[in-house]
Order: C-alpha cells, then structure tokens, then sequence
C-alpha cells in the first residue's frame, strides 16, 4: 500500500471520527454525565493525533494535543462539561475536519488557519491553566507526539509503583536497509544506564517463509534503569527516530500514559498480562503467580485475570482497565474488520447493472422455453428466474443505506441556527433505522438541509410569540421517515405557526404566479412556494427568505423521480412530506399493452385491476365523463391510448389498472394486461429527457424495448389538464 | 471511457483534413443517394422491433435495443421534411455516434436502403451550395463527385444534432398538449 493510499484512509477515518466526536458532543450537551461519550470522543482525537504523527501531518499534531489536553482532564473529572466547552469543542472538532480537508487538498495550512488555531489554542488553554507548564506541552507536542510528554507532574494521582524508565521500542522495517543495527542503540543504552528488563516483542514477526532477510521486525519493551534525563535518553535514538516508534516513560509516570501507552501499542493481540509484564508494571513472577491463582479459581467463577490482579492489590484498577479497554478494542475492531468491507461503489454500480442485464436475459430465456413447450426447460427456467430475483433484491439491498446518519446531523444544524436565530428548538428524530439507496440519500441531503432551516426560520415562532400562544417556549422539528407503497416518505414537521395561506396568495399573485380569479384548493396554495423566486419573509435573513431555495428543493426531488407536498394547519404547525422511490434502478414492473407498445407501471403502485364496462366506456365517449364508480368511490382515469395518441380503435374489451400515489387513486385505461415483470429501468437518455409520463425505457424478453410509466407525474399533468380546462370554465 | 470515445471523434475529424482519400457509405433516401464518412458509422441493422415513443415529432421512429442499450431511431427522409417511404426488406437502421457536448451519444437513422462504401478523394468534394440543394445548407458537409454525379455528403453532427433534436420533442409535446 503506498502511502498515498494509507493517507486517503486517515482522511477518510479521521472524517468518520470527527462526525462521530459530534454526535457524542451533542449527546453530552444534554446529558453531561455520559462517560461512554467522553471516552469517545477523547479516543477520536486521540486517533486522529496519533495517525496524524504517522504522516507528519504536524500542523494537526500541536492543535489536537490541545483539545486532548483539555478532554483528558474531562475524562479525568477535573474540569466538567458545560454548554460553552461542548460549543468551543464543535468548533475544535469543526477545525480539525477543516485542517483533514487541507490535507485532503494537500495544502498546508496558511496564515488565517493559523490564526483560528491560534484563538482556539488559547480558548482551551482557558481550561488547562491550571497547570501553566501544559502551554509550552503544547507547542512541543508536534515533535514531542511519540514521547508523550512529561506533563503534569504536579498532579496527586496514583502512579505506578516501578523505579525504572520504561521505554517502548518499535524498529521500522527498513532499520537493516538504512544501514542501522538495532543491537547497537541497546549497547549503548547500557553505557548511560541498566537494562533492568527486556522484552522482545514477538508479534511483529512474519511466518518465516514470508520473511525477508533485509526486513526489520523487531521491538523491545525496556525496563531501564538510568540517571540520564529523559532528553538524553531520547537522544539515544536519534538516528532511527524518524521510521521507528517509540515511547519513553519517566520512573513513577502517571498511570495515565501507562493507559495512553497501551492504548498506543500497535493492535498486537496481546494477553492482559503479557501487556502489563512488558509495560514494566508487573514482573513476571507476579504475574505467574496471579496465572497461578487464576487456574484454581477458574473452577469456581472464572475471574479474570485482571481482578485477580487487582485483588491482591498487585496493579491498580485503571491499568487494568486500561488494558481491558485495549484487548476490547482489539476484539472489536477485529470484529468490525471481518463484519464490514469496504467497496468502491463503483463496483457496486457494475454489480447491479450486470444483474439487470442478467435479469433480461433469463427473461428472454423464459420466453424461448415458454415456446418450446418443454415442461423440464420450463422448470428449469422458473427456477433460475426465482434465483435471478433473490440476487437482485440482494445486489440492490446492498446500495441501501439507514436514513439515520443523515437524520442525525441535523442534530448539528439545529443547534446551530437555534442559536443563531435565538429561538429554543428540539429536534425529534424517529425512522431513522429505514433504508433507502445510497444514491438517492446522497442526493436528498441538501433538500432536507434547505427545509429543516426554513422550518426553523419561519416556521417556528420565538419563545415569546409561542408563550403568548398557549405553546411551550420550545419549538419542535421532526423528522421521520417510513416506507409507503413502494416509496420512501421523509417528513419535516414543525410545530411552529403554520402557513399563511392568505399572504401566501396575496403575494403569488402580486407575482403573477396565479390570477385572482383562479380558485385554488389549500393544497395547490401552499404548493405555491415551490414556484421560483416566492418568498414572504418580509425581511431576508442570513437563513433563508431569498425566495431561491424552495423550487431548487422542489427540482432536486423531481430529479429522483419523487414529489413533495405541504399539510399545514395555521396555529399548528407544517409537515412538509417528500415521497421518494425506493431505488432507482431496478423496480418489480406490471406489464400492460396499449395499442402495439408495451408498457410498465411500477408494481409497488398497482392497486387493483378491473374491466372497463361498455357503458361506462360510452359515457366517457359522449359525456366526456372520464370516471367510475369504484365500490361507491369515485375513480378519475386516463385513457392511455388518448394520452399517447395511439392511432386505430380500441379493443372490444378494455382494462382499468387502479394505481394510488401518495393520496391520490387513479385509473389508467389500457388495452391488455400482461402481468408482474422484473423491470431493469434504463434511463431515457438526452433527446427524450422533455418527455412527460415516461420515466424510463426497459428491455423485454422478446427483445423489444418497452416504456416505463412515470406516474406520479403523469398525475400531475392530469392534474394540470383539470386546472387548465377549469380557468377555460371560468373566463367563459 | 467517455473521454476516450470523445477523443477517438475529435482524432476522426483531424484524421479527414489529414488523409486525401476518406472513405463514405452511400444510401438511398426516396430517389436521392447521400453520403456518411464510415468514421462516424459503428454498424449496419436491418430494420425491425422499433418501440414507438409516444408525443414524439414524427421524425422519431421511436427506440431499439441494440444489445442492451437503447438507441433512438431518426427516420432520415422526415428529418429532411420528405415524405416517408415503405418500409421494405432494404429498410436498414445505420447505427451513428454522434457527439453531444463532452460524450458521444450513439442514433440510429432509418434509410430506405444502403448501396456501398467508396473512397472519395478531397479534392474531389465540392463545398456545399448556399441554396439548390432542397435540404437544409448547415446539414450539407460538402457534395462528393463520384462518377461525374454529385453525391450529398452529410454532417452527421449537425442532421443528428442531440440538442436540437430533443428541443424539437420538447415542443412536439407541448403543442400536442394544447
């Protein structure tokens, strides 16, 4: 792996981390006493620190020491979090992603950057200045990263009982290769001082056929006995410090870095106890004779190693937990290794599309054994067309993602602009575990990010407006989500004031948008801010008001082939519900015949499907009435074959498929009915892109191309049509 | 891949200034023979399984599925405002690419019949007649002499423009709508 690669990994698991640091921050903002997220949010920075040291990425060593100061005494109990340090550590954890994205960019940071590091270095300091000598820690820490810094020492915490230093040593792996031997820096350790103990790591070592002889793989962990100061024994290593790894701790350290280094130690699986012996903490005979208990306890409870240890009072609890927390991080992230792959997506795209021409063409075999009339190839093709399914709907569940991560940081979005706007607003969240396609929850981040800022900005009243109501003085904004039909719905949902539907039509038609004759359902009103260029923010602020956002939101759902639409009660609140397909790919079909072209409508929309009567066919023929009564409800249709302008008369009997689509039930005449068909949608390309009703093409067995109905917006014009033949009623 | 296909069009067109003999596939709309560069051309179907797309302008034949892919087909005579002819067992769909912004889009032209492929020499094409011709002067890339007759030589690009082409269905529909 070159190191180009190993860097876009950081970048990519730095970014993880700092969204995950994020989310822990807003959880401790509500709930301060939560150590699982302190603890995690101290291991973020402390990764990205620690991996930042391996690119000599500098500039992010020295200000994430800083806020790792600073977290580590919060995780120590020493300072507690309040609201102002959970906002100045989102800043912190803004910045760091800000420095990743220079990385990313290759760039280093320039003057500004530095200046924001610098005031938020300082804002921190605030925190540490309890101990002035954290300071100068702190500018060191770029080349002092792998030492871990002799801080602190003012402190009254437990340290570990030994005299030595110890000194954790990792040789790179072309030691050998730039002419170094590791046995000389162990002579000449023993010139300045005693070896008290050593021990030779092992772990690092390849089977021995993979080994290369010019290779180094060795590491030491050195109980040192000297009188030197830690400088010159740093100094000892100064030829091989740049490609090995290593870790000095002072006699009487702190436990803390004992934990810290443990934490560092690359993830070696290590026994609890060997970790303690090569840390110097324990001797060997210690732990054997704790090995030696542990057996013949084993029979009666099993209790680990560790608190056998802590028992007879041989370690102190934290190193042990310390080195708990490690054998767990191992196991877990051994865990999520063999759980998790990651895939390029664009593999994943190459996957599906070869499932959907796999999907043709047992189509088409189907259809050649349909015809030979041989019962086996029959058999044998509807067998393998049930297995084609089963890889499709695993191919597309692979693309599907939980909506959840894009919900939560909203978390973010909302805590800002509430602060922003000086409003008190909570943000429920519910749905979050409903999958959709990765595509489609890309593409839907930016129109949720648009509604949820508006909702907040004009929909939700200020704590005083809301009072005077009778409401509570916080506003509520909810988020949810929930599959429907075949589609997936994504609400925005305020409890804030409500639609003005009055100022909504004053000002659409002082825009020219609609005429002041047009009579206009509550739904076609609220519609209206959709249009490009309304706003009725009187004022325009930082947020939103510039009256651009809402048709762009409208336009960017449209694209994925879903709609939008707005309930709003004044007083109340607004629910805003966009209804999204499910994926955009490959979509379970119902093929139907109109004139000589065949047709698809998406499965998931098929109500029912029933005959059209000769009378009532007549009725639509000289009264125009394109109805029926359905079981005593009312169904508007289209005529397909009017619709497409198909030439020639219709059949003798034709058919009504019933689709609903959001509320709304329709009827769609057509000539036959074919039946269920696996649909691989291929898109329509440039010259039919201004095509309506039509949302894509697909292949059929027979080899011919059918047309793939867009109903939703194939409702839409028939909608359009009724307004249109109703403002003719009107001016008449 | 795109780039790729972009560039092959681009290195096409240099390759026409370059060499002095080009070689052109002739065909027969109605009673007139025209003339493509076989550069532009990837293959040669016979004419069947159109699906017709509805509110299309008439010029639209509708799509095939040529392996897979969907490809629109332009009956070429409607193109050029002439009356459309039979289809007859020498209807054949020439399968174009086409270049539309930074990609190549691939057509199929639906002509009454294709007669050969004949090297043509540049100094033997003529620049195209400002009027006369009875179809459009900026669809004319140039008239090719062949046998002492004047063969029309189309600009593909231009006959098969993508973005005209998907304005003219744009405004098909909305007068059908009217």
């Amino acid at each position: 792996m070159s190191l180009d690669e190993s860097l876009q990994i950081y970048i990519m698991e730095s970014r993880d981390l700092l969204e995950q640091m994020e989310e822990a921050l807003l959880t401790l903002e509500q709930n301060p006493q939560d150590e699982e997220k302190i603890n995690a949010i101290f291991r973020a920075a402390h990764t990205i620190k620690g991996s930042a040291g391996l690119f000599g990425l500098d500039f992010i060593i020295s200000f994430t020491h800083v806020a790792e100061s600073v977290l580590h005494k919060v995780r120590n109990g020493e300072i507690t979090i309040d609201e102002s340090l959970v906002a100045l550590l989102l800043e912190v954890g803004d910045f760091i992603g800000k420095l990743i994205d220079h990385v990313a960019e290759s760039k280093t940071p320039d003057a500004d950057t530095q200046a924001v590091s610098d005031a938020l270095i300082s804002r921190l300091n605030v925190y540490l200045s309890a101990e002035s000598d954290m300071v100068p820690a702190a500018e060191h820490a770029a080349t002092e990263v792998a030492a871990m810094t002799t801080v602190d020492e003012a402190e009254s915490i437990e340290r570990v009982e030994t005299d030595c230093w110890h000194v954790s040593l990792r040789f790179g792996v072309n030691t050998f290769r730039s002419g170094m031997d590791p046995f000389s820096f162990i002579r000449y350790m023993k010139t300045i001082g005693t070896i008290a103990h050593l021990e030779t790591m092992q772990q690092g070592f390849p089977a021995l056929e993979e080994m290369d002889a010019e290779s180094c793989y060795l590491g030491f962990e050195i109980s040192y006995q000297t009188d030197a100061d830690k400088l010159a024994i740093e100094s000892i290593f100064d030829f091989v410090r740049d490609d090995c790894e290593i870790h000095i701790l002072p006699p009487h350290s702190k436990i803390s870095h004992y934990i810290d280094l443990i934490e560092k130690l690359s993830n070696e699986d290590l026994k609890l106890g060997e970790i303690l012996v090569k840390c110097g903490t324990l001797t060997p005979n210690e732990l054997e004779s704790s090995l030696q208990q542990q057996a013949t306890q084993q029979a009666m409870d099993k209790e680990p190693i560790g608190q056998t240890l802590v028992n007879q009072h041989m370690v102190q609890p934290d190193v042990v937990n310390a080195a708990l927390e490690k054998q767990k991080q191992v196991k877990e992230t051994k865990n999520s290794e063999s759980n998790f792959i990651r895939i390029d997506a664009n593999k994943l795209d190459e996957l599906i599309n070869l499932v959907g021409e796999l999907i043709i063409a047992g189509a088409g075999a189907t259809l050649v054994a349909n015809k030979t009339a041989n019962s086996e190839m029959t058999e044998a093709t509807s067998t393998i067309s049930t297995l084609v399914e089963q890889v499709r709907d695993s191919a597309l569940a692979l693309r599907m993602v939980q909506i959840g991560s894009t919900f939560s940081r909203f978390n973010r979005v909302v805590r800002d602009v509430s602060k922003e706007l000086g409003k008190e607003i909570r943000l429920e969240i519910s749905g979050e575990e409903t999958e959709l396609d990765k595509t489609v929850v890309e593409k839907i981040s930016d129109p949720l990010t648009h509604l949820v800022r508006n909702s907040m900005d004009h929909g939700i009243e200020s704590a005083e407006a809301r009072l005077a109501k009778g409401k509570s003085a916080y506003g509520t904004l909810k988020l949810n989500a929930f599959h429907d039909s075949g589609s997936i719905v994504i609400e925005v949902s305020d409890d804030g004031a409500g639609l003005n539907r009055d100022k909504i039509l004053a000002k659409a038609i002082e825009k020219g948008l609609v005429s002041a004759e047009q009579s206009l359902s509550d739904g076609d009103i609220y519609n209206l801010i959709f249009e490009a260029g309304f706003s009725t923010a009187d004022a325009v602020s930082n947020l939103s008001g510039r009256g651009v956002g809402m048709d762009v939101v409208r336009r960017n759902i449209q694209a994925l082939r879903g709609t939008i639409n707005i309930q709003s009660q004044p007083g109340l609140g607004t629910t805003m519900r966009i209804r999204l397909p499910l994926t955009l790919a490959i979509i379970d079909g119902f093929l139907v015949n109109v004139a000589e072209s065949a047709y698809v409508i998406p499965l998931d929309m098929v109500v029912e499907c029933i005959e059209l009567s000769t009378a009532d066919y007549e009725a639509s023929i000289s009264d125009q009435r394109d109805f029926i009564n359905l079981r005593g409800e009312v169904l508007p249709y289209l005529k397909l074959r009017d619709e497409f302008e198909c030439k020639g008369a219709p059949p003798a009997r034709q058919n009504i498929v019933v689709l609903q689509y959001a509320e709304q039930k329709i009827g769609l005449v057509v000539d036959k009915l074919i039946g269920e068909f696996q649909t691989v949608i291929k898109p329509l390309g440039k010259m039919f892109e201004h095509v309506k009703g039509i949302g894509g093409f697909t292949i059929l067995g027979s080899g011919s191309v059918a047309l793939v109905l867009d109903v939703p917006r194939m409702m839409q014009l028939a909608n359009i049509g009724k307004n249109k033949e109703q403002e003719v009623v009107g001016v008449n | 891949m795109n780039d790729l296909m972009v560039a092959n069009a681009s290195s096409r067109q240099s390759a026409i200034a370059v060499n002095t003999i080009q070689q052109y596939l002739t065909f027969v709309l109605g009673r007139e023979v025209f003339a493509i560069n076989i550069l532009n051309i990837k293959e040669i179907i016979e004419y069947g399984n159109v699906t017709e797309v509805p509110k299309m302008p008439g010029f639209i034949r509708g799509v095939i599925n040529l392996r897979g892919a969907v490809v629109p087909v332009i009956d070429m005579a409607a193109r050029f405002d002439k009356p459309t002819a039979e289809i007859t067992r020498k209807t054949c769909i020439v399968i174009i690419e086409v270049a539309h912004e930074d990609s190549t889009q691939v057509v199929g032209v639906m002509v009454d019949a294709v007669n050969e492929v004949l090297d043509i020499e540049a100094g033997e094409i003529e620049p195209s007649p400002n009027f006369g011709a009875n179809i459009r002067a900026d669809f004319i890339e140039g008239m090719g002499k062949i046998a002492g007759k004047f063969v029309i030589i189309l600009n593909v690009n231009k006959v098969l423009s993508v973005g005209e082409i998907a304005e003219l269905a744009g405004s098909a529909r909305s007068t059908s709508q009217l």
